[in-house]
């Protein structure tokens, strides 16, 4: 007997091996019934800790992924609340200019912008309406915090728009305090100035609309106000720099006034009016 | 009492990685066996009997949980834990280098158990074992063999118990 233990000690490597693979295939040789049992057996006894561990590391493996599902959902829904956000800023917009429409008599469009002029100068936009819908050349554009430009061509669907920046635009404009009148500039399209008789009582803060004289804009829409005033080269005038009160860089929605410029009751007459060259 | 302890909380961390990160990490359908690659390196570190044991016991966890042919891997690993105890540290110190391909060579010893059992239960063609044996095994091994590079998974596993 003891030399049996003393064998099995001394190769105790290969009694190992022996026992193991005796058991290995014990288990592969026998029945799906029986195979079923062990495995029954097996995770009651020697597994049990081990299916403890895997069983919370499984866990824990839900965890992380309700985390990525949940961060995913966060995203969806931050997208669907900046949307409604949007849509609600949208709507503030066009209660405000519903407000703005009920101020005048005008028959008013309401249209959207969908292309600008790429330029940094901006100087340009095109909107959704054209000669399909009564629009005609020089009809002006506002929106709820003042005028914004006039229609410079017409499309069958579409119109292009002349912003108010554009260098090339002059607008009558009226100090509302003093009654005053002068012509809004603009070199660069960024700074914006009016020249004004040096006698003018103007103060910073002043406001500015449209004197309603340059036969496109009607009188009384809103421009701007005086932000400073400069000293002008000549020294009867001095320049008053005015900050516009529409913002052009975030105008999405506008109103077309469906108007006929002033002047163009008196076009016949106008139009008889020959320049001598000489 | 703490190596072994230390070695039992080592092979359950394997374990659960391989059940749960190493899919991830699947290439072309081929996973590295961390499984393997620990028995070989208990088998030079503490000899062939623990490791034909914890082979045994690994094997049949792993057949424990994808039970196809329960004893298949435990057969598997029992021999890979006795082919590798017959290079323990204690009675020859080899080479890295040499290890590498002994641990390569485990790789080979374990499916060819594995898929020889397959074959006499499940009736699997020769032609077709072979073929995995060839393709499967031997990415499966290579790529295995990159985390037995891993140099703290190696200092892990070499730290010989004698030498503390």
């Amino acid at each position: 007997m003891h030399s049996i233990f003393t064998l099995i000690i001394s190769h105790r490597r290969f009694f190992s091996l022996l026992l193991t693979s005796f058991l290995s295939l014990l288990m592969i040789t026998s029945s799906p019934v029986k195979q079923e049992e062990t495995l029954r057996f097996l995770s009651m006894t020697v597994f049990f800790p081990l299916q403890v561990v895997l069983s919370q590391t499984t866990k824990i493996g839900n965890i992380f992924g309700e985390n990525r599902k949940l961060k995913a959902e966060v995203v969806r829904l931050s997208a669907a609340v900046a949307e409604l956000r949007e849509e609600s800023l949208e709507n503030q917009r066009l209660r405000d200019m519903l407000d703005l429409a009920d101020n005048f008599d005008y028959n008013l469009l309401p249209v959207r912008v969908i292309a600008q002029d790429p330029s940094p100068a901006l100087r340009s936009i095109v909107v959704t309406a054209g000669a399909t819908d009564s629009i005609a050349m020089w009809m002006p554009l506002v929106n709820e915090r003042g005028v914004v430009g006039k229609v410079v061509q017409v499309m069958p669907r579409i119109s292009l728009v002349q912003l108010l920046r554009d260098p090339s635009n002059r607008t009558g404009v009226l100090f509302c305090r003093t009654r005053a009148t002068g012509i809004l500039e603009t070199e660069d399209g960024h700074d914006f100035f009016v020249q004004c008789r040096n006698h003018e009582p103007i103060e910073v803060g002043d406001t500015i609309v449209t004197s309603g004289l340059g036969g496109i804009y009607p009188r009384g829409l809103n421009v701007g106000v005086v932000k400073k005033i400069e000293k002008d080269p000549d020294p009867l005038f001095k320049q008053i720099a005015v900050a516009l009160s529409v913002d052009f860089n975030h105008i999405e929605e506008l109103f077309i006034m469906r108007l006929s410029p002033q002047w163009s009751a008196f076009r016949s007459e106008l139009d008889s009016i020959e320049f001598d060259n000489d | 009492m703490i190596s072994t302890l230390r070695w039992t909380g080592l092979f359950i961390l394997v374990f659960i990685l391989q059940t749960t990160l190493i899919p991830v990490i699947t290439v072309f359908g081929v996973r590295p066996d961390l499984l393997i690659v620990t028995l070989f390196f208990l088998a030079v570190k503490k000899g062939g009997s623990a490791a034909v044991f914890t082979g045994f016991l690994i094997g049949l966890a792993q057949d424990f949980y994808s039970p196809q042919i329960l004893g298949q891997n435990a057969l598997a690993k029992s021999v890979v834990g006795y082919f590798a105890g017959i290079f323990n540290e204690k009675v020859m110190r080899l080479d890295p280098f040499i290890q590498l391909v002994l641990l390569f060579t485990s790789f080979i010893i374990h499916d060819t158990i594995y898929y020889t059992v397959e074959m006499v239960q499940n009736g699997t063609p020769l032609q077709t074992v072979g073929t995995r044996l060839i393709t499967t095994t031997m990415l499966r091994a290579v790529y295995s063999l990159f985390f037995a590079l891993i140099p703290t998974f190696r200092e892990l596993l070499f730290t010989s118990d004698y030498r503390r």
